[in-house]
Parts: C-alpha cells; structure tokens; sequence
C-alpha cells in the first residue's frame, strides 16, 4: 500500500464529504464503514445491497466518491482489486483517526444529539 | 504559533484559544479553536441569545402559524422583520408580529393569565389560522410561568387548534445556537408523529435546515418536483406546522444546514430509522453532487443527470462571466457557522476566489472541524469574533469583499470595504444554479461599485472642518 496514495484520497475526502463529520464518534464510524466498502465493492464490481434505507444511503455517498476518484485519481483503475482494498482500508484508518480517534471535538462522545 | 493573540486580545489573553490561523502541513488534529463556549468577559460579542435561535431562525419561518412571545415587546420586536424568509402565501410570517407584552405589573403578579388571553386574542384575531408556537423569555422563565399549562387549557377550550410550547429563554445557553437544539428536539418528541400526510409520490423526503431566505427553499422545490420527488416537510423554509408533524413518514432526510437542524435529522434516524444525508446547496459542483446522491438514493440517477444538464446549460456561462472576472478576489465570511464550510471551497471552486478570514458565531467544534478542514492555510479562522478584532483581521489579510451581516456591514462599509449580506443576502436566493449565480452577481456588483472609491474620496478640499470625536 502506498501512504502516499492512501493522502491523496485522504486529502481530497477531507475537502470534498461532510459524512465523516457528523455528530458524534459511533455516526462518523458508521458511515466511513459503510461508505467506503460499499466503494470498495465498486471497484471490484460486485453488486451493492440495497435493501434497507441505510445501504442505500451509503450507496448514494459511494457512488460519488468512486466517481470523484476514478475522475481525479486516474492511477486508481490501473490497480489490482487486492491493492484496491489495501488502500481504501488505510483511507478508512486514516478517516477514522483525523475525525475520530484524535478528533479535538469534545462533542463527539456526548451520550445525546 | 497557531493559535493567535491579536493586539487588541492583550487585555483578554483567552480570546487566542478562539482564533487561529492554519499553517501549511496543519490539520484538525492539532488545533481546533475553542467554540460553543460562553463569551469571555470584555469581548463585545456579535451573538444572539438561545430564544432568538428558536424564534428567529427556524419557528418564525412558518407560514401558517402564530409566533407568540411571552415576554417583554422587545423580545418580540427584535426577532421580528430582521431575516428575508417569504413564503408562498403572501408573507404571513412577515406581515405580523405577537406578543404578550409583559410589564412590571405581570412580572410582579404572573403573566399566566395575560398568556391565556393573549393566545386567545390571537386566535379570534386570526380565525383562519389554528397552528401556534408559544416562547417562554427571560422574563417569564424566572417567574416560573407555565406556559405549557396554558397551552393546554386553550387546547381544550379549542379543540381546532394546535399549540407547540419553546421553553427556551436567552440565557439558557451560550448562543443563539441552544434555541436551535431545543426547538429540534422539542417538536419531534411532542409533535412529529401527530399528523399523517398525504404521499403522493414513490420518492418522499424531508429538507432540513433551508429557511427560504430569498426564497431559496422555493427555487429549489422546482428540482424536487422536476425529479419527481415529494418534500413531504420543509424545516422550515415556506413550510406549515402540519407538514412538520409528518417528517416520520419521509424516506429520506436531506440536510443542508446541520448546525440548526442536524439535531432533528439525528432524532428522526434513531426514533424512525429515516436515514441522513448532509448536502451542500450553495455552489454548482456542490449542488450537482447533492442531487446525484439524491436521485441514487431513489435509484433515479438519469432524472438527476437531465435536470443538472438543463441548469449547467441555463446558468454556466453566467457563472463564467462572473468567475473571469472574481477570479483571486480576497473574501471574509463573517457569518453564523455553516455557510464557512458551505461557501469557502465553493467559492474557490466555482469563482475562483479565495477566502482569507472566517468567523463563527456559534458554530461547534463539528463546524470548526469542517471548516479548517476544507479551509486553506494562510486564512484565520475566528470563534465568537467582535468588532475590533474584525478591524484587526482587515488590517492583516485585506478582503476584498466581505459576506457578513447588516451590522458588521455597515462597519466595513465606512472601511470602503465591498459588503455582501451573507445572512439575509443582497438580491437572492443563492442556492442551486441559479442562486449561485445571484451570489457572483452581488459580490462582483460589491467589488466594482464606482461609489466605493467617490466614498473614500475627501472632496471638501481645503475648507475641512475639524470634527471632534465623542471619545476624545
């Protein structure tokens, strides 16, 4: 996996998607879980669940994101689906540290919205 | 040193843990400025109070419902007229105000019974109009008034129609921001669920947190029933307090401004499952991205695909003309707290321009994170700002044009510097295509107003005459 990669996507998902910053730490868990394998069952071309409303939602969010990629990160398609993984699993890690782990926002473990 | 001590802070040293300034190779893990907290004492700070969150911003946007206010007639006056929300049915909201005004007398012996009173004046005054938001004040909230033991009895009395109580008077929080969380939270546990609508449509969705300034809600209800979709409640731009009622029967809670109304979107995905998807409005990229994501959530993508096609062919070239020449202006946003995350990168992207200073007046640290997140380095990003620190702001980045509100405009105005009001907007609406195309119009019509530069010119030649200021 190439660190410098996994920033680059990093860098444009920090600009670009408000669902990392929702509320509190188990939403923004939620949905950089959800968002980015439903992304990575994309790039793989498998089909997406999308029974409930939240499998849904998650779709819609991925979608864009592997467009916005495959539009801005070219070098992206010319990876092997294993590589894929590999990279999109340190965006989530690194998702999860910037708006989670090591979030200063002191409101993200407030038991009420 | 990131965080900043501006000259004018000396005297305040705490007001640096407010403002910071981003430095290349930065991010929201190692600074986050201090927000949702009290003001400091000795800042002039620009902030409403928690019931001018409630009334101002999100109940007194309805078009079919009496805003009373118990209270003195100030609370009522200044909450009243001073945002652009029209509605389709000739600007009810607008046209009337009401309060109980309350007097010594009231305060001394109760304002119950003035409350009862009030409410049914109202309603006899008024008999085609059955819906009302009662707000407790300062005032009536240390007499202990029960405002909802009112509500109740004018409710029985009258059984055709429908009381929604605010208890929530200024100082129950920082800012204007606590009236928004106790007004979300409030209606959907006493109000959501009491009302079933009508569907009409195999795609349904509540739009939270657009308030129709300018009609914004209503350029981009043309999208909605293009796409084909139902907005089964707007919250609460031209929206009614029965459709409010509803939002548990919408598939989908699309959200534009999560600072006031995130709130209601969290609850209605913990108590109804309804799922929530955060859009950006304003901007083209960004409008475009919100109705994809829309429409492939209702699995309508070419519908999306027509409608942004249609309006990038309709309004792109205008944004153009406006991009060639904003491109590299220098921009503050000295707003509320979402429209910094909202227009910094849009306004980057779609125009070309670069915003230099932001200032929140009560965003949280979700907002704070967003913002420094999408904002550049080399820009200062102010919590709580007041007005000498504005002059010193100016002073350090020059903004060419400022998006601020009609107060803070008029400072900046006797600065010569161009002002847009970025609150209740010059001549919206701003959002969707066409609204950005309104925004580009005023902020180029700000920077090229020949009047700016006749204004900073001192005609009086020789003869001028001393003016003494008060101060000295």
């Amino acid at each position: 996996m190439s660190e410098q990669q996994v920033k680059e996507l990093f860098d444009y998902c920090q600009v670009r998607y408000l669902w990392q910053f929702f509320s509190r730490s188990w939403d923004r868990e939620e949905n950089i879980e959800g968002i980015v394998n439903a992304a990575n069952d994309m790039f793989h071309g498998r089909v997406i669940k999308k029974h409930t409303p939240m499998e849904r939602l998650f779709y819609a969010d991925a979608k864009e994101m592997v467009k916005d990629f495959r539009e801005n990160f070219p070098w992206i398609e010319q990876l092997e689906p294993t590589k894929i993984t590999e990279i999109l699993d340190g965006l989530k890690s690194m998702l999860r540290e910037y708006t989670i782990t090591k979030s200063l926002n002191h409101e993200l473990n407030h038991s009420l919205y | 040193m990131p965080m900043v001590l501006l000259e004018c802070d000396k005297d305040i040293p705490e007001r640096s843990k407010h403002i910071y300034l981003k430095v290349e190779g930065e991010d929201q893990r190692d600074f986050l400025p201090i927000s949702n907290a009290a003001t400091i004492p000795g800042t002039l700070s620009e902030r409403g109070c928690a019931f001018c969150g409630a009334k101002l911003v999100i109940g007194g946007v309805l078009k079919d419902t009496i805003q009373m206010i118990h209270g003195p007639i100030g609370c009522a006056y200044d909450t009243w007229h001073t945002k652009r929300y029209p509605t389709d049915n000739g600007h009810f909201n607008m046209k009337y105000v009401w309060s109980t005004d309350m007097k010594e007398s009231h305060i001394v012996f109760g304002g119950e019974k003035r409350l009862e009173k009030s409410i049914n004046e109202a309603f006899d005054e008024m008999p085609d109009i059955k819906r009302m938001f009662v707000y407790t004040t300062c005032p009536t909230a240390l007499i202990g008034d029960d405002i909802k033991a009112v509500a109740k009895k004018v409710m029985q009395e009258r059984p055709d129609v429908d009381i929604f109580c605010c208890e929530c008077p200024g100082f129950a929080g920082v800012s204007q921001s606590k009236g928004h969380h106790v007004l979300n939270i409030n209606w959907i546990n006493e109000k959501v669920g009491t009302v079933e609508p009508e569907i009409t449509s195999e795609y349904t969705m509540n739009f939270i947190g657009d308030f129709n300034i300018q009609g914004d809600t209503q350029l981009l209800d043309q999208y909605w029933k293009r796409l084909g979709i139902q907005v089964v409640a707007h919250f609460t731009g031209n929206g009614t307090y029965d459709d409010l009622r509803a939002m548990h029967k919408a598939q989908l809670n699309v959200v534009n401004c999560a600072r006031s109304s995130g709130y209601i979107a969290n609850e209605l995905k913990k108590q109804y499952g309804i799922p929530r998807l955060d859009i950006d409005s304003w901007g083209f990229s960004y409008m475009a991205e919100g109705i994809r994501k829309i429409c492939s959530f209702f699995g309508i993508e070419e519908r999306g695909e027509k409608l942004i096609a249609e309006e990038y062919a309709k309004w792109k070239p205008q944004l153009d003309w406006y991009k060639e020449r904003l491109q590299g202006t220098k921009m503050a946003i000295w707003t509320g707290g979402p429209r910094l995350w909202h227009w910094t990168k849009s306004v980057e992207d779609d125009l070309g321009v670069q915003v230099v200073a932001m200032s929140s007046k009560f965003g949280h640290q979700e907002d704070v994170e967003k913002v420094i997140a999408r904002g550049g380095a080399g820009t200062y990003y102010i919590d709580d700002g007041n007005e000498l620190e504005f002059f010193e702001i100016i002073d350090l980045v020059k903004p060419e044009v400022i998006f601020t509100g009609p107060r803070v405009g008029e400072l900046v105005k006797k600065l010569h510097i161009p002002y847009v009001n970025g609150h209740g907007y010059h001549n919206g609406p701003y959002m969707g295509f066409e609204g950005f195309v309104n925004l580009a119009r005023d902020m180029y019509n700000a920077k090229a107003n020949p009047l700016l530069k006749l204004a900073a010119t001192d005609i009086r030649g020789g003869n001028k005459a001393a003016l003494k200021e008060a101060a000295e």
